[in-house]
Formats: C-alpha cells, sequence, structure tokens
C-alpha cells in the first residue's frame, strides 16, 4: 500500500496557509498536512489519545489567528522552523533509505523539534507527547485502527423502538476495547439536545460483569469541550459520592460523534436511573420531597448554596436562550459599495429590530461559536463577558464554503457581509404557529382563563425584559438541569451527570429549567396536548405563584414536585420574597422551550402560555405571596 | 557585561523560529535599565514589519536589577502573556522569565539564553 510521502502533505499544508491568509509555510501547516490525510498515522494517533483532527486544527488556528488578505511578500517561503523541521525529517528518510520524506518521518520531526506551534497545542491539550512519538516510532502506516469486535447485547429495559446507528455501534465497541461483550441496559431520556445517554453493562471474557456505567454520546466538539471543562469546572466541586467522568473521551474516524464515560463512585449497583423512571414508580408526592431532600441538599453545599450577590443585566445570562438574532445569508467580507448597519459591541437591538428580510447588514468582531461543515453554516455570538454573556446575540449564517474559507470556534471575525435571512421575532413567530394557535397569535395580547382575560403576547413583551437588572445571586450551576440528567442512585442518593453547561452563573436558572421538565414530563403528560388544557395548567400556575395554594386539588397532585421546586426558590432568592427574580429565570427559560421542537406539543404550548404569565407579572411587579391571584377565578373563557 | 547579551526567539508567523541575538551596541541604557523596543516600525531592535497586528511602538523589554521585565507602549491590540487557560493582557511593566512565551499583536516570542 501506497504511503503518502511529502509531496501530497505539502499540497494540504499549503492549502491551510491560503485558507488562513498566511501565505507562508509554518510548522503548523504541515501539521494540519498531516491530519488532512484519511486514516492517516497523525489523526489516528491522536484519536487515540481522545481529540479528533478537526478539534486540534480548532485548536491550533485559535493560536495563529488568521492573516490579512492584503499580502506583504512574493511566494510562499518556509519558515525557519519549517527548514529546521524538513531537515529532520530528512535525516530520518536517508537513515531507513527512504528516497521521500513519508507521514511518519515528518511526524517525528515535528514532536523531536518539540518548540512549534502544533507541539505547544497538543501539550495544552495534554496529550502525552512521549507516548505519541513511541507510538509513531512502532506503528506500522498500513495498520487498521485498532478495532477488536466486542458483542453488543441489549437488557429488558431497552426500548427496542430505538435503533443505534452503525456509527454509534461502532464507537461503542471502541469505548469498551478489552471486554468481551456489552449489554446496554437502557437509553437514558435525553433532555432537549442530541446527546444519546445509555446505561451500559461491560462484561468480560470470564463472563464476569463489571458495573454499569452511563455512556453520553453527542457530537465531538461537544463531547471533547465537556472533557476539557469536567477538568476546570467540575471535578472538583462534585460531592464525594457519585458520578464522574472516566478517562478521555472516545472518539471515531468513521464519524462526528464521540463518546464519554460517567462511572458510579457508590458501587456496583446497577440500577442507576433517571428521574423521568423513578418518578413513575415513587409518585408525585415523593418525588418533591426527594427533590428537596436529597438532590438540593448533597448538590447545594459545593453548588446553589454557596451563593454571592451578582447584579446583573438579564440579557447577559439569558439571551442565549433565544433563537438568534439574525439568521444570515453570507455575502464574504470584502467592502460594500452601498452603507449598510453594522452589528457590533455594543449591540443595539432596537435597530435590529428593525431590519427586515433582504436587508445586508455587517457584522464586526464577532466571535465564531459553533461551525456545522456538513451543512455549511457556523453560529457567532458577541463572545465577551460572563460564560453566558459570551454565547449572547448568537447571529446564523447560512451558506458558506467552507473548504475555500477557514472559519474555527474561537476565531474573531472582525468583518462580515450578510443578508438577512430570518430575524428572531420571526423565528419566534413560526415557532408559536407551528402550535397550531386557536388564537391570533400575531396579536399584541393573547386570550387565557380567568380575568384578566388576556396575557401580553410573549413575543413582543420579551424584549423589554433583556435590558432589566436583576438584584439576584450566582454559584456554580449544572446548567441544564431536567429529568433526564438527574440519576437517583443506591439508597435513593442524588446523581448528576452531563456536565456540558456547567459554570457559574444565575442560581434560579438550574431550578426554572427543572421546573420547566416537571411541568412537560409529569403535569402536562399527565393532563394531555390540547389548549384547553395548557390553560388549565397555567392557571394552576398563577395559584402557585399567588403563594395562596388554590386551585391545587387531587386532580392536579401532579403539581406537587413544582412545589417543592418553589420551596427551594425561596430559600435561594436573594431578597427574600423578591419573585421577580425567579420569574425572570422562568419567562427566559420558556421562551426557549417553546422553541424546541424535541417538546411535546402541550409542553410547548404551555411554555408559551409560561412565558405570557411571568411577563405579565413582571410588568405588573406582582411579585409576592397574595398579590396574584388574578387567573385563578375559574370563569373559562370560550373561543 | 556578559548579561547584556541575550537572544529574542520568534515563536509564529513567517519567521517563526528565528533567533534574533543582541549585545550591548544594541538597545539603549536609560539609568540602570538596558533597553530593546519591539515593533512594526524600522527602528525597533526587534522589527516585526510583516505583523499588521503589531503597532509602531509596540513593547519594549527592561534588564534591570538582574532580570527581566516587559513593558506594554499602549499598544492597540495589546501584549500577552501564554497562560493555561486564557492568555493575560499585559498592562504596565510586568517581570518575565527566560523562556516564558509573550506575544506582541500576533507575533510570540521568547528570551533565551545566548551561548
Amino acid at each position: 500500500m501506497a504511503t503518502i510521502g511529502l509531496r501530497d502533505i505539502l499540497i494540504n499544508a499549503r492549502q491551510e496557509s491560503f485558507r488562513m491568509n498566511h501565505y507562508y509555510l509554518g510548522v503548523e501547516h504541515l501539521f494540519i498536512g498531516l491530519l488532512d490525510i484519511q486514516g492517516g498515522l497523525t489523526g489516528t494517533l491522536l484519536e487515540e489519545q481522545g481529540l479528533t483532527p478537526q478539534y486540534v486544527v480548532d485548536a491550533i488556528r485559535r493560536l495563529t489567528g488568521k492573516g490579512n488578505r492584503q499580502r506583504l511578500w512574493a511566494g510562499v517561503p518556509d519558515t525557519p522552523r519549517t527548514k529546521v523541521v524538513l531537515s529532520i525529517a530528512n535525516d530520518l528518510a536517508l537513515e531507513a533509505s527512504r528516497p521521500e520524506i513519508d507521514e511518519r518521518d515528518l511526524l517525528l520531526a515535528i514532536l523531536e523539534e518539540s518548540d512549534s506551534i502544533p507541539v505547544r497545542v497538543l501539550r495544552k491539550l495534554e496529550v502525552n507527547i512521549k507516548r505519541l512519538k513511541e507510538e509513531a516510532h512502532t506503528r506500522a502506516l498500513t495498520d487498521a485502527p485498532v478495532q477488536s469486535y466486542i458483542k453488543i447485547d441489549f437488557g429488558t429495559d431497552f426500548d427496542g423502538t430505538f435503533a443505534l446507528t452503525e456509527q454509534t455501534l461502532f464507537l461503542l465497541r471502541r469505548m469498551f476495547h478489552g471486554y468481551n461483550q456489552i449489554r446496554i441496559e437502557r437509553r437514558l431520556m435525553g433532555g432537549y439536545t442530541a446527546a444519546l445517554i445509555l446505561v451500559v453493562t461491560p462484561v468480560g471474557a470470564d463472563r464476569m460483569e463489571d458495573a454499569a456505567v452511563v455512556v453520553k454520546i453527542d457530537t465531538a466538539d461537544i463531547v471533547l469541550d465537556e472533557a476539557q471543562r469536567y477538568e476546570q469546572h467540575v471535578k472538583n466541586s462534585l460531592p464525594p459520592l457519585t458520578a464522574r467522568l472516566e478517562d478521555k473521551p472516545t472518539t471515531s474516524e468513521t464519524s462526528d460523534l464521540a463518546g464519554l464515560k460517567y462511572t458510579f463512585v457508590a458501587g456496583t449497583d446497577n440500577n442507576a436511573q433517571d428521574l423521568r423512571t423513578v418518578a413513575q414508580k415513587i409518585g408525585v408526592d415523593n418525588l418533591g420531597e426527594w427533590l428537596r431532600r436529597e438532590l438540593y441538599p448533597y448538590f447545594g453545599k459545593t453548588w446553589w448554596q454557596q451563593r454571592r450577590e451578582f447584579s446583573f443585566q438579564v440579557w447577559t445570562e439569558y439571551d442565549w436562550l433565544l433563537p438568534p438574532l439574525l439568521t444570515l445569508e453570507y455575502i464574504g467580507d470584502e467592502e460594500s459599495s452601498a452603507p449598510v448597519s453594522a452589528i457590533k459591541e455594543p449591540v443595539k437591538r432596537n435597530r435590529i429590530n428593525d431590519l427586515h428580510y433582504g436587508d445586508v447588514v455587517t457584522v464586526e468582531g464577532f466571535i465564531v461559536q459553533r461551525v456545522n461543515r456538513e451543512k455549511n453554516w457556523m453560529q457567532l455570538a458577541i463572545g465577551k463577558g460572563s460564560e453566558a454573556a459570551k454565547r449572547a446575540y448568537k447571529i446564523q449564517v447560512r451558506g458558506l464554503n467552507l473548504s475555500r474559507d477557514a472559519f474555527y470556534r474561537g476565531e474573531t471575525v472582525d468583518k462580515l457581509l450578510g443578508r438577512v435571512w430570518q430575524t428572531r421575532e420571526e423565528a419566534l413567530l413560526r415557532a408559536v404557529s407551528s402550535l397550531e394557535p386557536d388564537f391570533d397569535y400575531r396579536a399584541a395580547s393573547i386570550p387565557v382563563l380567568g380575568r384578566p382575560d388576556t396575557l401580553p403576547n410573549p413575543i413582543y413583551a420579551y424584549d423589554d425584559l433583556l435590558d432589566r437588572y436583576v438584584n439576584g445571586s450566582f454559584s456554580k450551576i449544572h446548567g441544564d438541569l431536567h429529568l433526564g440528567n438527574i440519576l437517583v442512585g443506591p439508597n435513593s442518593s442524588a446523581f448528576l451527570i452531563d456536565f456540558a453547561q456547567t459554570r457559574d452563573g444565575h442560581t434560579l436558572f438550574d431550578w426554572a429549567s427543572l421546573e420547566i421538565s416537571l411541568l412537560n414530563d409529569i403535569v402536562m403528560k399527565a393532563a394531555g396536548d390540547s389548549w384547553q388544557t395548557a390553560r388549565e395548567v397555567l392557571r394552576l400556575i398563577a395559584a402557585l405563584n399567588a403563594g395562596t395554594g388554590t386551585g391545587i386539588t387531587a386532580a392536579s397532585a401532579s403539581m406537587h414536585p413544582v412545589s417543592a421546586i418553589r420551596e427551594i426558590v425561596r430559600e435561594c432568592l436573594a431578597v427574600p420574597d423578591q419573585w421577580d427574580e425567579y420569574y425572570i429565570a422562568l419567562a427566559m427559560a420558556s421562551m426557549r422551550a417553546f422553541t424546541w421542537d424535541t417538546m411535546s406539543v402541550g409542553g410547548r404550548r404551555l411554555m408559551y402560555l409560561l412565558a405570557a404569565l411571568t411577563i405579565h407579572a413582571l410588568q405588573h411587579k406582582l411579585s409576592g405571596a397574595g398579590s396574584f391571584d388574578t387567573l385563578s377565578t375559574d370563569q373559562p373563557q370560550e373561543e | 557585561m556578559e548579561d547584556k547579551y541575550v537572544g529574542i526567539m520568534l515563536m509564529s508567523g513567517v519567521d517563526d523560529g528565528l533567533l534574533l541575538t543582541f549585545d550591548d551596541d544594541a538597545g539603549s541604557q536609560n539609568g540602570d535599565a538596558w533597553t530593546l523596543s519591539i515593533g512594526r516600525k524600522e527602528d525597533n531592535d526587534v522589527c516585526l514589519r510583516n505583523d499588521t497586528y503589531s503597532s509602531r511602538y509596540h513593547a519594549k523589554i527592561h534588564w534591570r536589577g538582574e532580570s527581566w521585565w516587559l513593558e506594554d507602549c499602549e499598544s492597540k491590540n495589546g501584549t500577552f502573556i501564554e497562560d493555561s487557560v486564557d492568555d493575560q493582557r499585559v498592562t504596565g511593566t510586568i517581570p518575565l522569565s527566560d523562556g516564558q512565551l509573550f506575544r506582541v499583536g500576533r507575533t510570540w516570542m521568547r528570551i533565551q539564553p545566548v551561548d
């Protein structure tokens, strides 16, 4: 089998140099040239250390930055370091009496020289350079990647209607390399992301079963970021007995997927179940108790109870939950002849809200958050401030040509020209329209049950909230708390998994997220899907807001866990009995939820109404016990 | 006198790997400090003519009291010290150790001894 020689690697390397507007040949371009080889040695060895080639390429690009379009010299000169590396590689080829430098020679030369940008990046990503060198020496270039056959079985609890893809099975076999067999016990209900979460029992050659682990599979960027985040933010803040991330992530060259394993420190009990399943068994009353007595105090000691005062403007913590401020069709980065409006920090939303389909805008100084190479789009955000603020004011850009233009996560885009394709308001209207409203969803107010008989339409009313200041508190938060991420282990102990969003942020965000999960997964599931049902549930929430509890009867027992959440929130309010702080979180979290197409239709209908209810409360300062029972009168509104 | 012989190695860009060496003919003497200047203009000791992100007079390094100091000269795009998580922007004058990576505009460099 022919091995890849220097000539082909140099073609890849020059292409990378041009994509980045560098116009010189650096060691970083050579290394990316090596990573571009399909099934090549360098990519394979890095995958064995839990990284993907693309992830490393993006990290290298972040360190060098993109150059200017304007060229300052002719040709593509080698850097002095490239000359050193090529001469080491040449010596290696000569020693082995090869006529041309091959990929192994070049990789070894780069590792030997040891001071170049790619090697500095690998060290930062905690790659074991010594091991990489040893493997590069001994691995045959034509070796297929290590892949043993592992039998995959399914437990009786596994929902057979849900088929695992070939790519997922491939990744699972690699994750459990060394075992004879694995048994997939069940799929834990995921949240509203694409992540797949499975409970897996590994079985050894001697048929001895090891403790079950939780496996999370998602796109590589997300999983690799989660692993880095876990090291930096999560590891040291977990209670002593809980799920922990084991080892490095596992990646795959057959797909853009990667996997993580969470192990349970508590023992060999195989019965870790997510709260959605447990809730059905223990009943709604016990569920509320469990949240208050187990989950909140156990993780609270290092998380929600370690609160500091935190005054913030709503958009900084919550804008990122909303659909993109704008979706643009990519035009380019050249100067436009016509004057166009510029979107830059500080973002003036009132000017952006006036934009329409087809308007041309420039985006300046935004940071690339995500790049979708299959669908040729990327997402930008302002990238400054707290972790949530960095993701605020998303701008989606479609119609890129990523083989010609390099865009990488973390890149500051100095200037980009695009044509408005969809505004945020249009995205929100589209989401409501898909819920088949039985009322005019483009009107300024919407009908509900009882008095007042209308609430503000959240689509037109949320924007003012974003500029409000909140006197709240700040702590470590999970960032994506819902029933599927909370596991119940031995002795009904609480386990959290999925730390992809864990950060320091507004304490109440976690509880607003969990309330929304309870309303969708427990309350609406029991009640039904219609708008009428959603309005009836809304009335119960209004009663809960009023603190009177009127309206909560045996028939609405499913609301009990929600009132347990409110008890926890009461403890976490920065100013006692000032519920505005919570309603802000609930309003913004429900604004997000009604755009989720993975949530049930009934759930999304309720979320839309809940956004209206909480915004109404915030507009009228209807905060605190007894002051907000306006929806609790039981005069149904006929439509 | 021997202390003043110093090398600065460029660690990124088109001149990545280039070692510049300075003796006491270079730089300037200000009281007890020996100073080398870094910037895009030709009259800097370290001239970054290819880095459009560097200012004309961007930064200075000083040898004073037996150690190195790095000063940012109110540059537009900043001077940074490498850090494991996020690079730290330099304000004013800070101590600099041998081998410590720092960035002027887009150009990474480090001080290293010369044999």
